[in-house]
């Protein structure tokens, strides 16, 4: 056996955790290589000075929630941002049963995210229809935007694409005969 | 298999078991003797991995809730070791990456300032023994020097020389093949041998703590 390789070996002999075979070859190489010897007391200090260590004993606290475990439960939950809880105090009371809640801060992100969403559109449209005054010739189209623009839940192609229903027809509208727009 | 089922069960974050139903007085005996059983050994490689108390505090609390959450899914008198402190391992990388700020640092390395590098005046650990050899310094110097290892080096190292465990067992706790137990507990050993160069020569005189 190399030198090499027996110093790679030396940590796992320290354990007797080598093949017959191997164990036969680094001890045939310790016999022979002073530096290998060296190395090998080195990792054996090394190695009882870890064992010497005194085992670090649970202070009494730890004793008392590891054998309560429900109670450090309790507290842990009533830890953290005040938020956090919040949030899925109120998810969980909305949310149907036997959905649990894992993640109060990734819930309330996607929550946001599809409010963001929903009302992008709106806002969206909102602005368009604005900018459509100014620049407006036909007095009926002014008069259409500037309504819209003010009120524009009542526009019938937002609200055509909210609820997806392209015969809507809108509080107070006289409702149009079917076809009329083919004409 | 129904180790790997319990193992699974344990392992899953404490709120996706549902709340712990009421146990009955036996399951709760059951429950005292594992804690009886493994807590020293769980606080002390917690402890070990993370060098303070806080975090091992944290982290045993916190192995052991789960224990208890999934108790009916333990049979009686199945070996917990291997999972429990792979568990213990488990939650101490999530301790670490819930905490990337935290860097080593090494003390040898000199420090960047606008008024050119300086160097940190580290006591010479050789130079008074009388104070180097008292129990508390050694510990001390000990943990210091495991908390040099990385998380991976650390935890074989904890497992192998402090808590005694074979390689193999070792390997199946931390779910690495039994190779990469030895590499890492191989360089660790001469890590460690650096850092704790005065204590090794000391202890080959014959020196005893």
């Amino acid at each position: 056996m190399n030198h090499h390789r027996a110093g790679r070996l030396l940590s796992a002999y320290l354990d007797s955790e080598l093949t017959a075979a191997e164990t036969r070859a680094v001890h045939a190489h310790l016999l022979d290589c002073a530096a290998c010897r060296e190395a090998y007391e080195n990792l054996r200090a090394g190695r009882e000075l870890l064992a010497g260590l005194p085992a670090a004993e649970p202070p009494a606290e730890v004793w008392a929630a590891i054998h309560n475990p429900e109670l450090r439960a309790s507290s842990a939950e009533a830890e953290g941002a005040p938020w956090m809880s919040a949030v899925r105090a109120i998810l969980v009371r909305f949310a149907p049963r036997r959905i649990t809640v894992r993640r109060p801060a990734w819930a309330l992100a996607a929550i946001l995210v599809v409010l963001a969403l929903a009302a992008l559109p709106l806002v969206k449209g909102t602005v368009d229809r604005l900018h459509a005054t100014e620049i407006g010739v036909d007095l009926y189209v002014h008069d259409h935007a500037m309504q819209m623009g003010t009120a524009p839940l009542v526009d019938r192609a937002y609200v055509g694409l909210v609820a997806g229903d392209a015969e809507l027809v809108l509080a107070g509208e006289t409702p149009r005969p079917v076809g009329d727009g083919a004409r | 298999m129904s180790e790997t089922l319990a193992a699974m069960a344990i392992m899953a974050p404490p709120s996706e078991v549902a709340k712990a139903p009421a146990y009955t007085a036996e399951e709760l005996a059951r429950y005292d003797g594992i804690v009886q059983r493994y807590a020293r050994h769980v606080y002390n490689i917690a402890y070990r991995m993370t060098g303070n108390q806080a975090d091992a505090r944290d982290l045993s609390q916190e192995a052991f809730l789960r224990v208890y959450r999934a108790l009916r899914r333990v049979q009686p008198g199945a070996p917990l070791e291997s999972w429990l402190y792979r568990i213990v391992s488990n939650l101490y990388i999530d301790l670490l990456r819930r905490r990337p700020k935290v860097r080593v640092e090494s003390l040898d390395a000199p420090i960047d300032t606008p008024r050119g590098e300086l160097t940190r005046e580290l006591p010479d650990a050789a130079a008074n023994p009388e104070v180097v050899f008292e129990r508390e310094h050694i510990d001390g110097a000990i943990q210091q020097a495991l908390g040099v290892l990385s998380p991976d080096l650390r935890m074989v190292v904890v497992l192998s020389d402090i808590e005694g465990f074979a390689y193999e067992e070792i390997a199946a706790m931390l779910r690495v093949p039994l190779g990469t137990v030895k590499s890492r507990l191989h360089r660790a050993r001469q890590v460690l041998q650096v850092r704790l160069r005065p204590f090794v020569d000391a202890r080959r005189r014959g020196w005893q703590p």
